[in-house]
């Protein structure tokens, strides 16, 4: 017999979910067009029309509205079963959709058209930034009203808000004209930085707990208990650690310290989530149902672990950044950091929630345990491969001062190498997504 | 650990770090009007800031070391190649880049804007930054320095850079690919030679596509020759 939903309005999530899947495997497929133009010439006539920076802006603006579009679905699957009650209003949550995936559109032909802010991950332009805005309030109103309404606090719901909250108000930072280019590299790290190490720490932990919570049946105030702890040590790392980015953009000398001593912390956190995901998977009470959650939990604070904390590390000091910044090694964490920890988490949600949407209690998860490994084991050789055109260019550019294109040139090879892992890669996406839409009931016989 | 403790670090970790951040943030914001020369930021700096997002450039350059890494830094741009290095590129870079493998949109960029972005180069490259990147910190005046010296102390290889050659010719392996490589000019052409090439390129060669070239006083005009002659 199918299993019901506990609450009817946890299907908002749905089409979230549904969208934010679609646009990934399109970010994916720009990327492979991006990591093309570095080894392959594109003819200028192509580059007039539709140069690097457009498909870039592209690529990374996809990122943020799924990963974004996934957090809120995830949100509105949470709030009922956390709060007790049925989310405030579906139609304020269709509502909310229909705007952010319209201004998404709307951006995305707007960027091939010219029509940007031209600033990195922040292009929308203003009147798109204000219909973000209204998206966001309408959102956090309808999260508020049934917190509020519900008058049941959890220590999750409450990081989740908060954590929600934050996001939105540092968005605000992103959105002016700054005149003095210095100081808009100091605020766009408000956005950006605080985000990935503040903001959106908030949202995962405070996601991971309450699947934690539902897969391991171990007892809430052991989980909430902890991720006090990791949510403190993240902000505490976080916040002050916004200052590895503020080593060389003319700011004072005093934050190679801040900088350099609180981000060579970061990791403590991150090791702690590991940690404590193995003690809780240890010490479960439930059976486990549904192995691929149980993977997809496992594999995201691992893989957050190594692309945000060890492939963080190893060039947030600044003796070495001043070598390695604004190189092909910023890259080779941002994508292993951007996967480990947040594309996995927004699919670790998705592989909780969907079948349940459907109404299958234990899935067939075979086609997603392969989607799972491809994906992961080719992000890491294409992390990799980044990181060896990122160390080349550091030596041949920066060390030993050979032009810009020199450097390029032995990088070449290595970017073949990102493409081609970028391919297999883009075969696990596809499977995943592929997947997750058809989901099916595992054969009772298996059981 | 109990729940109140965990409680506890939440909230004293989240306070401190926060409070760090907000107060070096207010000092900061003091001490940058300094340290960037906000008093330098003119009506066409501005502008020039401008028309650098609205062409989107920072999608594939760096500056300060943020935005694309698919083209080279600019933070130090106008140090390495100058105004007219600048203006060359951004006007031509379908001719700049032609024998590259690697391409820069030809965007239209209009004259005015051309020199607003110049403007905001030169503010930008004046940022006390710690000298980064490292490769700017003396890499494009050393290596003509050197060369000046061994010309017997030769303001050519500054003018080389300065006068915006540099834009459209590569010398040991710096520079432009708009016009021929000189690393062994002085071989083919002697100085005499060059120096008229340079002011009226058509009269020495009928049909060469270098436009003349103005602006320098007698004295430069014959320091670049002599230099550019002695690379042989």
């Amino acid at each position: 017999m199918p299993l019901t939903l506990t609450f009817k309005s946890q299907r908002a999530a749905y089409p979230y979910f549904v969208i934010a899947g679609l646009l990934f495997v399109l970010q994916i497929i720009v990327g492979l067009y991006l990591v093309s133009n570095y080894f392959h010439t594109v003819p200028q006539s192509v580059v007039n029309v539709f140069p690097f920076s457009t498909a870039r802006a592209m690529h990374t603006n996809l990122l943020v509205l799924w990963m974004l579009l996934g957090f809120m679905g995830g949100t509105y699957f949470i709030l009922p079963e956390e709060t007790g009650t049925d989310t405030y209003s579906v139609k304020l949550a269709y509502a909310q959709l229909i705007i952010l995936v319209g201004v998404g559109v709307t951006a995305l032909v707007g960027f091939i058209f010219g029509w940007t802010k031209g600033r990195p991950l922040l292009e929308i332009p203003f009147p798109l930034n204000l219909l973000v805005v209204v998206g966001a309030l309408i959102f956090l109103f309808n999260v508020g009203m049934t917190m509020l309404r519900a008058k049941r606090w959890t220590v999750i719901q409450g990081s989740l808000l908060g954590g929600l909250v934050f996001l939105a108000l540092l968005y605000l930072f992103g959105v002016p004209f700054y005149r003095n280019e210095a100081l808009d590299w100091y605020y766009w790290w408000w956005v950006i930085h605080l985000w990935v190490e503040g903001a959106w720490e908030l949202v995962t932990g405070s996601i991971l707990a309450f699947i934690m919570l539902k897969i391991t049946g171990v007892d809430r105030a052991v989980v909430e208990k902890w991720l006090y702890v990791e949510l403190g040590l993240f902000l505490f790392t976080g916040l002050a650690g916004t200052g590895h980015h503020y080593y060389w953009l003319g700011a004072p000398t005093y934050w190679l310290w801040f900088g350099g001593i609180f981000s060579a912390l970061e990791p403590l956190p991150i090791v702690l989530m590991v940690w404590d995901t193995f003690n809780h998977v240890r010490e479960r009470k439930s059976p486990i149902v549904n192995p691929l959650v149980w993977t997809y939990v496992v594999g995201c604070s691992i893989y957050h672990l190594i692309g945000a904390g060890v492939f963080g590390f190893v060039h947030t000091l600044p003796q070495i950044n001043m070598y390695t910044h604004g190189s092909q090694v910023t890259a080779a964490h941002g994508h292993l950091a951007f996967f480990g920890a947040y594309a996995l988490l927004n699919l670790t949600i998705f592989y909780y929630a969907l079948p349940k949407l459907k109404g299958i209690e234990k899935f067939d998860g075979r086609r997603g345990l392969f989607g799972f490994w491809t994906m992961s084991l080719a992000m890491m050789a294409m992390g990799l491969s980044f990181g060896v055109a990122g160390v080349l260019q550091t030596y041949i550019e920066r060390i030993l001062g050979q032009g810009y294109m020199t450097a390029q040139l032995y990088m070449r090879f290595w970017f073949m190498l990102v493409f081609a892992f970028g391919v297999v890669f883009t075969v696990g996406v596809v499977t995943t997504v592929w997947d997750l839409f058809t989901i099916r009931a595992a054969k009772p016989a298996a059981t | 650990m109990s729940t109140n403790l965990a409680k506890w670090i939440f909230i004293l970790g989240t306070v401190i770090s926060g409070v760090i951040l907000l107060a070096l943030t207010v000092d900061t914001q003091r001490q940058m009007a300094a340290l960037t020369h906000s008093d330098q930021l003119s009506p066409q700096v501005v502008a020039g800031k401008h028309a650098f997002e609205r062409y989107n450039c920072n999608d594939c350059h760096t500056i300060l070391g943020f935005g694309g890494y698919y083209a080279p830094d600019l933070t130090k741009v106008y140090k390495r190649i100058g105004a007219d290095g600048i203006k060359t590129t951004v006007a031509n870079p379908d001719v700049v880049f032609a024998s590259s493998w690697r391409k820069m949109p030809q965007q239209h960029v209009k004259p005015e804007e051309i020199d607003e972005l110049v403007a905001f180069f030169k503010w930008v490259s004046e940022i006390d930054n710690h000298d980064w990147p490292p490769q700017d910190r003396n890499a494009g005046i050393s290596r003509t320095a050197m060369r000046a010296v061994v010309g017997g102390m030769n303001l050519g290889p500054a003018l080389f850079k300065e006068k915006g050659c540099i834009g459209c010719h590569t010398i040991d392996g710096a520079g432009g690919s708009i016009g021929p490589v000189l690393d062994h000019v002085g071989a083919k052409m002697s100085a005499e030679q060059i120096e008229k090439f340079i002011k009226d390129p058509a009269s020495v060669r009928p049909g060469a596509k270098m436009p003349a070239q103005k602006g320098l006083t007698k004295d430069e005009y014959h320091q670049l020759a002599k230099y550019l002659g002695g690379l042989k």
